[in-house]
């Protein structure tokens, strides 16, 4: 029974900090930063670059790029940044190019190995053909409103500045794959961002849209500094904050577009993510388990077989796992239905038992490559292994040759 | 060069995903081309009947509502996606003998063909309203069950009828077809969403019904590619 309690309690603190998350997203939601009351200047628009790097073919990818077309925004250029004309996003950016001919667009097709993290090889050349001040990183599966540009870009009057990013959640799950990815976004990601950035004052940067001055950029080493490291938006975030410049996680929401993941996807990107922060944070990462109330109320049951009281605190914590859930879908605005908020103490099952990999793996697979990860997520090139598996079939087939 | 796969299934028939969001799915990654080919099954055996039963066909009473959903969808995808629809269906006579079962799709068509007409009755139909003849998937296939040898048996009798046939259906390459030197293309014979990950066919002509069927016909300029992730 004493252990039950151990965990129980371990439930509660969980529990608990899940709440001070809640608190923390709404709290950003309401809250106006910009300027931190100084006053705006409603005609303050400097143009800007946006710079999006593709590779591959991402949910609602023309409309993605679209929507970035359609901003109601007086002057800005939009620079596709490709690693060559075969990548399948090509002709999605030429589509785009053809069909808003009057807009300032440019595709860039350059092959760049200066570094190991592909996305920051894709931005070196984008960057480097950027005309404006003002750059804006935005991932390919965002899709945004036309009101964007004109409400991130109000936070940059304050010279102080040096980094606006954005509330993220994940829309338009239609298979279990990106149904668990959005809830999961949704909840722990988007929850964790604002809580470190209201309560703990770190920023947190998550790279699906970064506005910056370029000359900010330049000070702290360019893409160039970033180019080894997986988590290059974390690590810009945190040089920005070295060099004196603020980070402002802005309460304007962009979508994540997760339509067609197969579980796959949703298990191979959160293992990454969990490298990641095991990589960066630590000892801190063990809190993430703690914190996983849903995880932690049913591993008396798995332990101990189940029982009524361990039963019920599982499904209690559950059923409050879920309200949450659904009360942070519901300020969000997200478009999860009803009844898959049942499955987030599922997603919240399967998260903890991945938390585990971290420990134990330092290899990670991103867009086709493999590599090592190392303290402070930085990268090193790693070569393909044959898989255990295919050793075993090997040993099989030569045995019975 | 125009991205294209002429072998597109829906709900019409026994796809899993309805005409507008294919047409989305294939417009959001870029393609300049695709043909909707639901199937049109044989109703003169069971498995014809069962196909029927099961709403796994496009009938005669619901030709012309198929027909017009998709022009429909065809002015939409080209407005937004510079995305040229083919209407067309894939005739279906499937037998329990992987040899007697042939699978072709009419690109184009305009009338309802019944799938249970004899073979040239269908073919002289099918040229008089202009459409496209290509044999599917005409080899043993990775998935035996779908296996459809009648044409490919039959081919000297039946390959006069036929505009091109299906190098790759997929992930299956035909190298037969190359050996004979058929005219080709490829497609991905979609029926979920990752079959969009397939064989497909490539066309250096204009993005129009006529140039798109002209360039099969003579199989000018016609290449294939793996659609990967």
């Amino acid at each position: 029974m004493e252990i039950f309690w151990f965990f129980a309690s371990f439930t509660i603190l969980g529990l608990i900090g899940y709440g001070f998350q809640i608190i923390a997203v709404r709290s950003q939601i309401s809250h106006h930063n910009a300027g931190k009351g100084k006053a705006l200047s409603p005609s303050y628009f400097p143009p800007i670059s946006v710079l999006k790097p593709l590779k591959g073919i991402d949910d609602n990818l023309f409309d993605n790029l679209e929507s970035f077309c359609m901003q109601d925004y007086p002057e800005f250029e939009i620079i596709f940044s490709l690693q060559d004309h075969n990548d399948l996003a090509y002709k999605v950016a030429r589509k785009i190019k053809e069909k808003y001919p009057d807009k300032d667009i440019s595709i860039v097709v350059e092959r760049c190995n200066d570094g190991l993290n592909p996305k920051v090889n894709n931005l070196i050349p984008a960057c480097k053909a950027a005309k404006y001040g003002y750059i804006l990183v935005s991932d390919s599966n965002v899709l945004v409103d036309g009101d964007y540009l004109k409400e991130i870009v109000k936070h940059m009057q304050d010279p102080g500045v040096g980094l606006v990013s954005n509330m993220i959640k994940g829309v338009g799950g239609r298979t279990s794959g990106s149904i668990f990815e959005n809830l999961h976004l949704n909840s722990f990601v988007l929850g964790s961002v604002c809580f470190l950035d209201r309560f703990l004052k770190m920023p947190c940067v998550v790279g699906k849209s970064m506005l910056m001055r370029k000359s900010d950029l330049e000070a702290i080493g360019g893409f160039k500094a970033v180019k080894d490291v997986l988590a290059e938006d974390y690590i810009i975030g945190k040089k920005m904050k070295e060099a004196g410049r603020r980070v402002v996680l802005s309460n304007y929401m962009i979508n994540t577009v997760n339509k067609h993941w197969g579980m796959k996807n949703f298990l191979n990107r959160h293992t990454r993510w969990g490298k990641l922060r095991w990589k960066i944070g630590g000892i801190q990462y063990v809190a993430e388990l703690i914190t996983n109330a849903v995880f932690m109320s049913f591993i008396p049951v798995f332990l101990y077989g189940p029982s009524g009281i361990t039963i019920a605190f599982a499904l209690f914590t559950s059923l409050l796992k879920i309200m949450g859930d659904l009360y942070l879908g519901r300020i969000t605005k997200a478009d999860i239905k009803f009844p898959f908020y049942m499955l987030s103490p599922v997603k919240d099952i399967a998260i903890g038992c991945m938390w585990i990999i971290p420990l134990l793996s330092n290899t990670v697979v991103w867009r086709g490559n493999r590599y090592t990860i190392g303290k402070a997520s930085r990268l090193s090139p790693c070569a393909e292994t044959i898989r255990w598996r295919y050793r075993i079939a090997d040993v099989i087939r030569a045995r019975f040759a | 060069m125009l991205l294209c796969d002429f072998h597109i299934h829906t709900t019409y028939s026994d796809g899993s995903v309805n005409l507008r969001r294919t047409v989305d799915l294939f417009g959001q990654a870029g393609f300049d081309v695709i043909a909707i080919t639901d199937h049109v099954v044989n109703g003169d055996n069971t498995f014809g009947r069962l196909a029927h039963k099961f709403k796994f066909s496009v009938r005669e009473h619901n030709f012309e509502e198929y027909m017009n959903n998709i022009r429909q969808e065809a002015e939409r995808a080209w407005d937004k996606y510079g995305l040229l629809i083919i209407p067309g269906v894939e005739i279906s006579k499937n037998h329990l003998s992987a040899d007697k079962s042939a699978h072709f799709l009419l690109l184009d068509i305009k009338e309802f063909i019944p799938a249970c007409w004899d073979y040239e009755r269908i073919f002289t139909e099918a040229k008089e309203q202009n459409a496209l003849v290509i044999a599917c998937h005409p080899h043993h296939m990775s998935d035996l069950s779908r296996d459809t040898l009648f044409l490919w048996n039959n081919r000297e009798r039946y390959a006069r009828y036929i505009d091109a046939w299906e190098i790759a259906n997929r992930d299956d390459v035909f190298n037969v077809i190359s050996l004979k030197k058929y005219p080709y293309i490829a497609n991905s014979d979609f029926h979920k969403v990752r079959h969009i990950y397939s064989w497909k066919t490539l066309l250096n002509c204009e993005k129009k019904v006529a140039a798109v069927k002209q360039c099969i016909r003579h199989n000018k300029g016609v290449a294939i590619t793996l659609f990967r992730r």
